[in-house]
C-alpha cells in the first residue's frame, strides 16, 4: 500500500477506536443501570465478588464511605473491569474472565462460521436476481429466503440433529463434556445458525438492491461503453461494501441466535453460559457476557469502517 | 435527455389510481396472505380469551397420545399427553399478543417523539439519537433480555418493554429520514410560511399524512419480532411455563419425542411460528412496497 | 464517395410499459448517416430520442423491456456490420386485437448476443463520452487506472508502464496540466471540467473511428462548457475523428458540426449540411427547426431587447403518437391548404435541396 494511503486510514481507525470506547462506556452504563435498579442489591454482591479478600472490601468501603453513591459504585466497578477483574461467578465461585475467554472463543467460532454460511447462501441469490432480473426462479428464491428467515431456529436444529445424527449418522453425537469437541460436529450448529438466524432475506434484499443500484450508475455505463468488465468496476461498491455492511449489522442478531443454537446443540459457548446465568441470576457472569458481546459487535462495525475507508478513497477525506 | 431507468420511473407514476391497483401482483399476494394470518391471530386471541376452543387445552387424554392431524375430533391431532393441539395453539397466542402490542406501542410512541425531535430540531438531538442507535445496536437483543431476566424476573412484560425500547431507534431514524425528505422538498418550509402552527405541521402534515403507512408497517414487523422473541424465550424456559401453552415451550416439550421420530408435538407449534412470522413479514414488506414505493427498480 | 461510416436505418427503440400495456416509442424510425471524418450534430429537446439513439448504437440499452429494431450498419475494417443483427430473436410479442398485450424478452440472451456483436467495437471502434462527467467516472479507481485500462484493452500497448505513458500523453492532448500527477488522482479530486477532459482522453486513447459525444457539456458551468467546446473544436482539427455530437444546445452544435440532424418526438424531422440548417434564413426549414433557432438569443435580439420565441405546447407524448405530423399540435405554420394532411398523414423525409431533407407538408404539393 502506498504511504499516502496509510495516514488517512490511521486517522479513521483512531476515530473509530474513540467512538467504540464511548459506546462501550455507554454499554457498561446501561448494564449498570439495569442492575442498580434490580431488587436485592445485586450490585454490592458483584462488588464483593470483585474484591476477594475481606481487607480489600473493607478498604473499598472506607474509601467509598459508608453507603457508596451510585457514581462511586459505577466507577469502582468500571476500574475493576478495566483491570480484567469481572468478578466471580455466583454459581461456580470461579473468576468470570477465564470462563468468558473460554466460551467467548467458541462463540466467536460459531458466529463467524454462521456468518460465512449466511453469506454463502445470500450472495449467489442476490447476484443472480440482480443480474438476471425477473426470471422463473425469482419467486421461488424470494420465497425460500422468506421461509428460512421465519423458521424457528430451535426446530431447525432438531431437524438437523435428527436427520444428520440419528438417521444418517453423518455427524458424530456430541458428548457434551465441554472441553473438546470434534470440528465435524461443530459444522452442524454453524449451518443451523447460518440458515436460521432470521436475517437471510434481509441480507439478500440489501445486497440485491445495492448491486442493482450500482449497476444503474453512470460509471458502470461508462465501463460498458469502453468494453471493460462490468464486474471489475462494480465489485467494490456493489458487492464488497454491502457485504461488509451486512456483516457488521448482523453480528448482534447472530450472537442472539447463538444463545438458542448453543442450547439446542449443547455448545459450550457464551450463549449457553448466558442462559445458565439467567437461570441462576448469576449477574456477574451475564454482565461480563453483555460487555463481551458488545465488544464483538463493535469490532464488527470497526472492521466494516476500515474496509470502507480502504476501498473508498473519498471517505478518508471527509 | 433522460436515461432509460428514469423513463421507466416516469411511466410508473399513474397517481390517480388507488394504491392496490398500482401494486404488483406479488405484493398483493403477500399482503393478502399477511392479512389472513393477522385476522387468524386476532380471532384466535379472542377465542382464547373467552375460552371458546374446540377442547379444553389442558384436558389429558392418555388413550389418544400424539394423534396425527386429521384424527376425528382433533383437527390438528394431540400432543404427547393427548391434549388437543389446535386448542393449545390457540391458547398459545395469549402468551405473545398483548405483550407484543405493548412492545409496538413503546417503540412507536418513543420512536416518534425522538424522530420528530431529531428531524425537526436536528443538531444535538440528532447526534444524541445516532449515539443511542449505535448503543442499542451494540447489544445482541437476546443477551440484553437475559440480563434483564437475571436482574429482575422472567416476566414477558418486562421482556417486551426491552424489545420495544430496542426498536425505538429504528422508528426514530425512519421518521427522521421522512422529515429530512420532506424538508428537501421544501414541504415543511412551505407549511411554516403558510403560518401553520408547529403542532399542526407535526401532528397533521408530517405524522398523519406522511408517516401513516410507516406506522402500520413498523407495527406489523414489530409484531413479527415480538413473536420471535417470545417463542425463543419460552423455548429457553423463561416465558410461559408448562402446563400453560406457548408455542415456544410446546416445541421444547415435544423435543424429546422428536428424536424418537415422533415429530408432530414439536412440529405443529414450529409450523405455527413459521407461518405466523412469515405472515407478518410478508404483510410488512408487501405494504412497504405498495405504500412507500420500492427502492431502485 | 465511400459508404458512410455509420448508417442508421429505420431505428426503432421502444420501451414496453407493463402498467400501461403500451410501448413508449422513444426512437421511432430514425435514419442517420455519418460519413468518415464528418461531425454530425444531433439536436432536439429533452425526450426527443437523441440519447436513446446513441445508446442503441452502442448496444447499451439492454436493461428491462427495451426493444430495438432496424439496422445500424457500421464499417469496421472495410466490412459492413449490422450492430442489431439477430437481436429480434430474443423478443417475443403477444398480440391481441392489434394491441401488444405482453412482451417477453430473453434479457440474458439479448445481452450476451449484443455483447458478442459489440465485442471489439465498444471502446475500440466506437467510443462514447457522457454528460455528468463526475458521475460517469468510477469513483473507486484513479483516473490513470481507468484510462490505462481502456488503452490496454483496445490498443497494442499492453505493458502497464507504456500504457501509463500513453495515458499521460492523452491527458496532455486534452489540455490537462501536470498530467502525470492527475493520473494518480481519484475523480472526486478533479473538477467537473477536468473530469470531462479526462473522459474525452479516455475515449480518444483507443483511437476509435467513431466518437459519440452525448451532451458533453451538460452539467458543467457555463464557462467550462465553452472551454470544453473549444477543446472539441481543437481536437477535431487535430485528429479529425468522426463524431456524432448530441446536444440540446444549438450553439454547441453550430460550432462543431458539418451536418446536422434535428430530432423531434423520436424521429429526424430535418437533416442536411450545417450551413443550410443553421442559416438564419426562415424559409425552407421545418417549423420545429425554425422555432428552435428563434428560441436562442441572437446578438441582434439582445440589442433590441426583444422577446424570445418560446415553443408553445408540451413535449410529445411518446405513447400516444398522433397519426399525422408529430409537430402538428405545436406548429405555428400550418396553412389551411395542408391542415388536413398534417392531421392525418405523417410526411416523409424528402429532399428539398441537395442533401437537405425535411419532414414537412409545407414543402410538398
Amino acid at each position: 500500500m502506498r504511504l499516502s494511503a496509510v495516514k488517512p486510514i490511521a486517522l479513521v481507525m483512531t476515530r473509530e477506536i474513540v467512538i467504540t470506547t464511548l459506546l462501550l462506556l455507554g454499554v457498561s452504563f446501561v448494564v449498570f443501570v439495569i442492575l442498580y435498579f434490580s431488587p436485592g442489591d445485586p450490585f454490592s454482591v458483584l462488588l464483593q465478588g470483585q474484591m476477594a479478600s475481606e481487607e480489600a472490601r473493607m478498604g473499598a468501603r472506607e474509601a467509598l464511605g459508608v453507603s457508596p453513591s451510585w457514581y462511586t459504585q459505577y466507577v469502582s466497578w468500571l476500574v475493576n473491569m478495566f483491570q480484567g477483574n469481572f468478578g466471580t461467578s455466583i454459581r461456580t465461585g470461579l473468576p468470570v474472565l477465564g470462563e468468558l475467554i473460554r466460551t467467548g472463543i467458541n462463540t466467536l467460532y460459531l458466529t463467524v462460521g454462521s456468518l460465512l454460511v449466511t453469506l454463502a447462501i445470500a450472495i449467489p441469490i442476490a447476484l443472480y436476481s440482480s443480474v438476471r432480473g425477473e426470471t422463473v426462479f425469482t419467486w421461488p428464491l424470494t420465497m425460500f429466503a422468506y421461509v428460512i428467515s421465519a423458521l424457528p431456529v430451535f426446530w431447525l436444529g432438531y431437524i438437523f440433529i435428527y436427520f444428520f445424527m440419528h438417521k444418517f449418522n453423518v455427524f458424530p453425537v456430541f458428548s457434551g463434556t465441554g472441553a473438546k469437541f470434534s470440528w465435524l460436529y461443530s459444522l452442524l450448529p454453524i449451518f443451523v445458525l447460518g440458515i436460521g438466524n432470521g436475517t437471510t432475506s434481509e441480507v439478500i434484499r440489501y445486497l440485491r438492491d445495492e448491486m442493482g443500484r450500482v449497476m444503474s450508475e453512470d460509471y458502470i455505463r461508462t465501463a460498458r461503453a469502453k468494453g471493460a468488465s462490468v464486474w471489475k468496476h462494480s465489485f467494490k461498491e456493489g458487492l464488497l461494501i454491502p457485504v461488509t455492511e451486512m456483516i457488521a449489522a448482523k453480528i448482534p442478531f447472530i450472537l442472539g441466535g447463538a444463545v438458542i443454537v448453543e442450547q439446542v446443540f449443547n455448545w459450550p459457548g457464551m450463549g449457553r453460559m448466558a442462559w445458565q446465568a439467567a437461570q441462576d441470576r448469576d449477574f456477574p457472569v451475564i454482565m461480563g457476557i453483555a460487555i463481551l458481546a458488545a465488544v464483538f459487535v463493535r469490532m464488527g462495525s470497526m472492521f466494516q469502517r476500515v474496509v470502507y475507508v480502504v476501498v473508498n478513497p473519498r471517505a478518508s477525506q471527509e | 435527455m433522460k436515461s432509460y431507468s428514469q423513463i421507466s420511473g416516469e411511466i410508473g407514476e399513474f397517481s390517480n389510481l388507488p394504491f392496490w391497483k398500482k401494486a404488483d401482483t406479488v405484493d398483493l399476494v403477500y399482503v393478502s396472505y399477511g392479512l389472513l394470518i393477522v385476522s387468524l391471530v386476532i380471532l384466535s386471541y379472542v377465542l382464547g380469551m373467552f375460552n371458546l376452543m374446540p377442547h379444553d387445552p389442558q384436558a389429558l387424554n392418555l388413550d389418544l397420545m400424539m394423534a396425527s392431524p386429521g384424527t376425528s375430533g382433533h383437527l390438528l391431532g394431540t400432543d404427547f399427553l393427548g391434549r388437543d393441539m389446535l386448542s393449545r395453539l390457540i391458547l398459545g397466542i395469549q402468551a405473545y399478543f398483548l405483550p407484543g402490542l405493548l412492545a409496538i406501542a413503546i417503540s412507536l410512541s418513543f420512536g416518534t417523539v425522538l424522530g420528530v425531535l431529531a428531524g425537526y430540531r436536528g443538531g444535538r438531538f440528532d447526534t444524541g439519537i445516532t449515539y443511542f442507535t449505535n448503543l442499542v445496536d451494540s447489544f445482541p437483543r437476546l443477551v440484553l433480555i437475559l440480563l434483564v431476566i437475571a436482574a429482575f424476573k422472567p416476566d414477558i412484560y418486562y421482556i417486551m418493554i426491552v424489545v420495544g425500547l430496542t426498536n425505538v431507534p429504528v422508528v426514530a431514524s425512519l421518521i427522521k429520514g421522512k422529515i429530512h425528505f420532506l424538508r428537501q422538498k421544501n414541504f415543511i418550509e412551505a407549511a411554516v410560511s403558510l403560518g401553520l402552527p408547529t403542532r399542526t405541521i407535526i401532528l397533521k402534515h408530517i405524522l398523519w399524512h406522511n408517516c401513516r403507512s410507516l406506522f402500520i408497517i413498523q407495527a406489523t414487523l414489530g409484531m413479527g419480532e415480538a413473536i420471535l422473541i417470545e417463542t425463543s424465550l419460552s423455548y429457553l424456559g423463561f416465558g410461559v411455563q408448562e402446563p400453560m401453552p406457548s408455542w415456544g415451550n410446546m416445541v421444547q416439550s415435544g423435543a424429546n419425542y422428536f428424536m424418537q421420530g415422533k415429530f408432530w408435538p414439536s412440529t405443529a407449534p414450529a409450523l405455527a411460528i413459521l407461518f405466523t412470522i412469515l405472515g407478518f413479514h410478508l404483510l410488512g414488506d408487501g405494504l412497504n412496497n405498495m405504500l412507500e414505493g420500492k427502492r431502485g427498480r | 464517395m465511400d459508404a458512410p461510416l455509420l448508417k442508421i436505418e429505420n431505428l426503432r427503440t421502444y420501451f414496453y410499459s407493463q402498467s400501461k400495456q403500451a410501448f413508449i416509442r422513444s426512437v421511432d424510425g430514425v435514419n442517420l448517416e455519418i460519413a468518415r471524418g464528418e461531425t454530425l450534430g444531433v439536436v432536439g429537446e429533452s425526450g426527443s430520442g437523441k440519447s436513446i439513439t446513441a445508446l442503441s448504437t452502442m448496444g447499451l440499452i439492454s436493461a428491462g423491456p427495451g426493444v430495438i429494431s432496424g439496422t445500424i450498419a457500421f464499417q469496421t475494417n472495410g466490412v459492413q456490420k449490422n450492430l442489431l443483427q439477430g437481436l429480434e430473436n430474443y423478443v417475443k410479442l403477444t398480440e391481441q386485437d392489434g394491441k401488444v398485450m405482453h412482451v417477453s424478452k430473453n434479457v440474458v440472451g439479448w445481452e450476451k448476443h449484443s455483447d458478442r456483436i459489440m465485442h471489439k467495437i465498444r471502446g475500440k471502434e466506437i467510443a462514447m463520452i457522457f454528460q455528468n462527467p463526475k458521475a460517469s467516472m468510477n469513483p473507486f479507481t484513479t483516473v490513470g487506472k481507468q484510462i490505462t485500462e481502456a488503452i490496454r484493452l483496445h490498443t497494442k500497448t499492453k505493458d502497464p508502464l507504456e500504457a501509463e505513458d500513453r495515458a499521460a500523453y492523452w491527458l496532455k492532448q486534452v489540455k490537462i496540466d501536470s498530467p502525470r500527477l492527475r493520473l494518480t488522482n481519484y475523480p472526486y479530486g478533479l473538477s467537473g471540467g477536468m473530469c470531462q477532459r479526462a473522459m474525452i482522453a479516455m475515449a480518444l486513447a483507443c483511437e476509435p473511428s467513431l466518437l459519440i459525444a452525448d451532451e458533453p457539456t451538460t452539467g458543467l458551468d457555463a464557462t467550462i462548457q465553452s472551454k470544453i467546446v473549444d477543446l472539441l473544436v481543437e481536437l477535431k482539427g487535430e485528429l479529425g475523428t468522426t463524431t456524432m455530437l448530441i446536444s440540446h444546445d444549438i450553439s454547441v452544435i453550430s460550432r462543431l458540426s458539418d451536418s446536422v440532424a434535428v430530432m423531434y418526438g423520436g424521429t429526424v424531422v430535418e437533416c442536411g449540411p450545417a450551413r443550410d440548417i443553421l442559416a438564419t434564413a426562415f424559409e425552407s426549414k421545418h417549423p420545429y427547426t425554425t422555432a428552435l433557432l428563434t428560441s436562442i438569443p441572437s446578438e441582434q435580439n439582445i440589442k433590441e431587447k426583444g422577446y424570445l420565441q418560446a415553443i408553445e405546447g408540451d413535449v410529445l407524448d411518446t405513447i400516444n403518437i398522433p397519426l399525422g405530423c408529430r409537430f402538428y399540435s405545436r406548429c405555428n405554420r400550418v396553412t389551411d391548404a395542408i391542415r388536413k394532411k398534417c392531421e392525418s398523414h405523417e410526411p416523409d423525409l424528402r429532399e428539398i435541396s441537395p442533401g437537405h431533407r425535411v419532414r414537412c407538408w409545407l414543402y410538398f404539393e
